[in-house]
């Protein structure tokens, strides 16, 4: 993934760039909620397709960590009045302890059984979610969280809030995108084409999964603060199945092994469930209808077809689909 | 024996017969194609909603059953035959398509069959009050552990007694193999998807006979199978029984004894298992 | 790859963009928001709400005082967050003046909570969460609805007053409406010389199995009935487990005002003819206006109206006649919010409905009924006894009242001598009328 190629490429970026952090400007209020609504589930989306196109890890656990830094911050910024930013840092902080202790168990295990030991995990957070009432006050969930004042700015406002999100989200993709290319990013790439070779050349294979969860569910962690900032509640629906299915659809409508394939996939699947959902009552089964065309049909998500029509090349997605394919067969 | 642990230890049993059914069907469907059938609650879903439609057009409980097992088999069928092969091994395509399914399926009987909770109903001849030892209970409770043991037997029958069973093992140990050996594997696959379908379609006529049918209950049975085919490990019939029957029973005794906690109290054997024993009670190392 | 990426971006967000510009129409017109559950586990009470409120928009042929008025729906599954986020975009995109809709009591203070600062009334239909109009109330709410206490503290009340009952065991749903009713019960049912009200509760629609709580209750301690405080689909499970166990010969069963609401009573089986419930409205009210709704209802929809339909209906009216007494012009929202309060509801299909002027909150019959069959083998509720002009706060002083704290699962006390007395003491005393009379 190479960020600045030429000239031409800058300017594009810049102009791209520009009319998102102009958009409250030039866009209705509604344009600019939709907006953050795509930055934090994009959160969440690049946590479950960095694990997919990194390393290779379908994780159905993410949802639970976007929701366990919600619940946090509704514990103790709405209900206990800690103050910003240490109500933030303990979400984050109880993510890592909870993503670590995922971790080292579900490690052990590997493609289909990983993905139905994280489904399972997630299913013990929202069941215990749903049904603990003294604390988490069961399926009522926590009302009445706002987002902090700080120096003077109120980012209950939302164009505030959205340019808030937005600074968040680009410092989330740049240390993405520097993580992917370092050593650390390459050691993950390898693992997941084959990880038996990695470890034979001395790699600490469990770690380095360990970690890429641990990061990935910090990602979670932060959409979760966005979006719990933004509704001012959180209840168990936010980490629900259908959640957490909804999340995997984007990254695949996307393209999960594009840096840009989550991100891109949230934004389409945000809008077309506001276009939908206007349109019919019946707009679960049209997008359902949409991700069976995707699955069979383009496989690679969206981002496959620019990519078909544009170089190609030896790192066109296709030829990396046979090749992963090939590799995938035991 | 006290009345009321009797009582619990015969609906922990109850239970477990359908826990059994559901889980029977896609642990098989796992251990052969690898396929995890995220539709599976979908498909109980639909099986138990023309259940339903039967039952209420025509009285006829039995027919009613075979109704809804038979045209979630033929649909099953009708699925992997024209979708599900596209993507046979990718495991993320597979799930997608799966879950996409059971949207679908989930909306449009909710635009069929609407969203008030229904209820198959049993006739009486099927339903008697029966007292064993000075213990009332319910007819059809029994009837459905009848269904479950013969199910199980059947199964054991199938795969262990018939050729096609003698194929299914060998697909599972080694798939490229039995394709070598003349099998058409992908005819053995299309016959194990239906039977899994087949199997969660009954389930869906005898769960929504004895409890209700909503919008709603596709994830909480997915969710149940999922479970009870982790405790017992992925593929295996026998780990499935025995799951079935300890989350039943969980179930039952943690209703009366921890209501509040009863659905957070089944997924704790598992987390047990899973950080002892990662493929489960009786599943191999996949 | 970049290149044609970005360009593809552009083109999405120029259509996003052009596509999301309003276009606003000459015509004078009225949008109503209306947030319902119209998919997921709850899609029955959104359906339901939806024909009710077609129904009086058809009958005013969609315009009030010379204003067309148009309905926006919104789908929030009952899931509060998406409650929250529907109701934004209402706000935001639609512009919508009024909003209404609102199923369960925490979706309706969660929406609240959001349209607090908004000058945008809200009119929910079927949340029942007292707090909406007691002590989360704010100008801009008017409920011409009910609270989950309000039938409940009048049921309670005449168990233990007039048949005498000292103690019950109740199962509940875990959430708040239970909550609400449960505690009004239990208020009504102490008050009356009731002695304890045995409380469990249940998580919502993830228990299907409840033989295990059923075979729990203990049948040798006296407890004169078991009262299902939930609905839907659980209440179905529940019922119909209770009764194949053979409780039914045990322990008369007795609901909250859903349990054995229609539809879901249909689904029930027939041995629970005679299941006493109290709610605002009864399928068999032989009034004028009730008739003439069940018909046009019968007739529009082509099966029986239910409390959650008439709720709607009303709601709806209560809308159309505010703007016809503002002449189609609600631009200042405080003036229509008291013609709303002001409105003549006396004609309402479930018996006559006032408004109370400081919490905007309805005054009205309820009706204890019980399950019964009519001659097409098809379960309803029948009413047994009225009592009129009920209002939020029952026999209650309302000061008083609200030192409480709000209905939890843990308050009120399941026992009358844990409960504090002077909550108690109430100012009037209900007159329990034959129903129909």
């Amino acid at each position: 993934m190479i960020l600045w190629k030429d000239r031409r490429q800058l300017v594009l970026e810049a102009i791209a760039g520009g009319l998102l952090i102009l958009l409250p400007f030039y866009a209705g209020e509604y344009t600019v909620t939709t907006f953050v609504r795509i930055i934090y589930f994009g959160f969440l989306a690049l946590s479950v397709g960095m694990l997919i196109g990194q390393a290779g890890m379908i994780s159905l656990t993410q949802t639970a960590f976007f929701g366990l830094a919600g619940y946090v911050i509704g514990l103790l910024g709405a209900e206990r009045d800690m103050p910003f930013p240490w109500r933030d840092l303990v979400a984050i902080g109880a993510v890592l302890v909870m993503a670590l202790t995922f971790g080292l168990i579900a490690m052990r295990t590997h493609k289909i059984v990983f993905l139905m030991i994280t489904l399972a995990f997630g299913q013990i957070c929202w069941a215990f979610a749903q049904q603990n009432t003294s604390l988490l006050h069961g399926w009522a969930g926590i009302r009445g969280i706002r987002p902090p004042t700080i120096g003077g700015i109120n980012f209950n406002q939302t164009s505030n809030f959205y340019w808030a999100s937005l600074l968040i989200f680009a410092l989330g993709i740049f240390v993405l995108w520097l993580l992917a290319k370092s050593p650390f990013g390459l050691a993950l790439n390898g693992i997941r084409e084959n990880p038996r070779r990695m470890a034979a050349l001395g790699y600490p294979v469990y770690w380095i999964r360990v970690v890429a969860f641990l990061i990935a569910a910090v990602y979670a962690g932060v959409g979760g603060i966005l979006a719990t900032y933004n509704t001012g509640i959180i209840t168990p629906t936010t980490i629900h199945l259908s959640r957490t299915i909804w999340v995997l659809l984007m990254v695949i409508l996307g393209g999960a092994t594009y840096f840009w394939g989550p991100v891109v996939g949230t934004a389409i699947a945000v809008w077309l469930d506001v276009l939908i959902s206007q349109g019919t009552v019946r707009y679960n089964t049209v997008i359902g209808v949409i991700f069976v065309m995707i699955v069979l049909f383009l496989p690679e998500g969206v981002l496959s077809i620019a990519d078909s029509l544009g170089e190609g090349g030896s790192l066109s997605p296709l030829r990396r689909l046979l090749d992963r394919k090939i590799a995938d067969k035991r | 024996m006290d009345t009321r642990v009797a009582i619990l230890i015969l609906n922990g049993l109850t239970q477990a017969a359908i826990f059994f059914v559901l889980g029977s069907g896609l642990t098989l469907a796992f251990g052969l194609m690898r396929v995890i059938n995220l539709s599976h609650g979908a498909f109980y879903l639909l099986g138990g909603y023309i259940g339903y439609s039967v039952v209420h057009a025509t009285g006829n409980w039995p027919l009613a059953l075979v109704a809804g097992g038979l045209s979630i088999a033929l649909f099953g069928f009708l699925f992997e035959r024209t979708m599900l092969f596209r993507v046979r091994g990718g495991d993320l395509p597979q799930t997608l398509l799966t879950i996409a399914l059971s949207m679908i399926i989930a909306d449009v009987s909710l635009a069929i069959w609407g969203g008030h909770p229904l209820t198959l109903n049993v006739p009486a001849y099927l339903n008697p009050r029966v007292t064993i030892l000075g213990i009332t209970y319910p007819g059809f409770r029994y009837i459905l552990m009848g269904i479950g043991v013969f199910i199980a037997l059947s199964l054991w029958l199938i795969l262990y007694k018939t050729k096609l069973g003698a194929a299914v093992r060998a697909g599972v140990d080694d798939r490229e193999t039995v394709s070598a050996l003349g099998v058409n594997i992908d005819a053995i696959y299309s016959l194990v998807f239906a039977l899994s379908a087949l199997l969660v379609g009954l389930a869906g006529v005898l769960g929504g006979s004895y409890l209700q049918l909503s919008p709603g209950s596709d994830t909480t049975i997915l969710t149940y199978s999922l479970v009870i085919i982790i405790l017992g490990g992925m593929g295996s019939l026998l780990g499935t029984i025995v799951s079935s029957l300890i989350l039943g029973q969980l179930l039952s005794f943690g209703l009366a004894y921890a209501p509040q906690y009863s659905y957070f109290l089944i997924f704790v054997p598992m987390a047990i298992v899973l950080a002892i024993r990662p493929q489960g009670l009786f599943g191999t190392e996949v | 790859m970049e290149k044609t990426m970005l360009k593809k971006l552009f083109v999405l967000l120029a259509v996003l963009i052009a596509g999301n510009t309003d276009v606003r129409s000459a015509e004078k017109e009225v949008k109503v928001g209306f947030i319902s559950a119209f998919t997921g586990v709850f899609s029955s009470f959104g359906q339901q709400q939806k024909e009710g409120a077609v129904l009086a928009l058809e009958e005013a042929n969609y315009t009030a005082g010379g204003a067309k008025i148009s309905l926006i729906y919104e789908d929030d599954q009952l899931d509060n967050e998406q409650a929250v986020t529907k109701a934004k975009k209402l706000v935001v995109q639609d512009k919508i003046e009024i909003l209404t809709g609102l199923v369960s009591g925490d979706e309706g203070l969660s929406v609240g909570d959001y349209m607090k600062d908004k000058n945008i009334p809200v009119i929910p239909m079927y949340s029942a969460s007292e707090d909406m109009t007691m002590r989360a109330f704010y100008p801009m709410i008017v409920r011409a609805t009910w609270t989950g206490a309000q039938s409940m503290d009048v049921f309670g009340y005449w168990l233990s007053k007039v048949k005498g009952w000292k103690k019950i065991y109740a199962i509940g749903q875990d959430y708040s409406y239970p909550y609400n009713q449960g505690g009004g019960f239990k208020r009504g049912f102490f008050r009356g010389g009731g002695e304890e009200v045995k409380t469990v509760w249940h998580p919502v629609g993830t228990t299907s199995d409840f033989s295990s709580i059923i075979a729990s209750i203990p049948t040798d301690q006296g407890y004169n009935a078991v009262l299902y405080n939930g609905a839907g689909g659980d209440a179905v499970n529940f019922v119909k487990q209770y009764v194949e166990l053979g409780m039914g010969q045990k322990i008369p069963l007795i609901g909250q005002s859903n349990t054995f609401e229609k539809p879901d009573v249909e689904s029930m089986p027939a041995d629970i003819v005679g299941a006493l419930s109290a709610h605002h409205t009864a399928d068999d009210l032989a009034t004028l206006a009730w008739t003439k709704f069940k018909e046009a209802y019968h007739k529009r929809w082509s099966h029986d109206p239910s409390a959650a339909s008439e709720f709607a209906y009303s709601s709806m009216r209560l809308i159309l006649r505010g703007i016809e007494m503002q002449k189609g012009d609600i631009s200042d929202k405080p003036a229509l919010i008291k013609a709303m309060t002001q409105v003549d509801m006396s004609d309402d299909p479930r018996g006559p409905v006032a408004l109370d002027p400081k919490y905007h909150s309805a005054i009205e019959n309820v009706y204890i009924r019980e399950v019964a069959q009519d001659g097409n083998g098809q379960l309803y509720n029948k009413g047994l006894w009225t009592v009129k002009n009920v209002g939020q706060f029952g026999p209650y002083d309302p000061e008083l009242y609200l030192k409480q704290p709000s209905d939890s699962g843990s308050y009120p006390p399941d026992t009358r001598s844990a409960f504090p007395p002077e909550t108690l003491k109430a100012t009037t005393e209900y007159q329990y009328i034959p129903f129909g009379q």
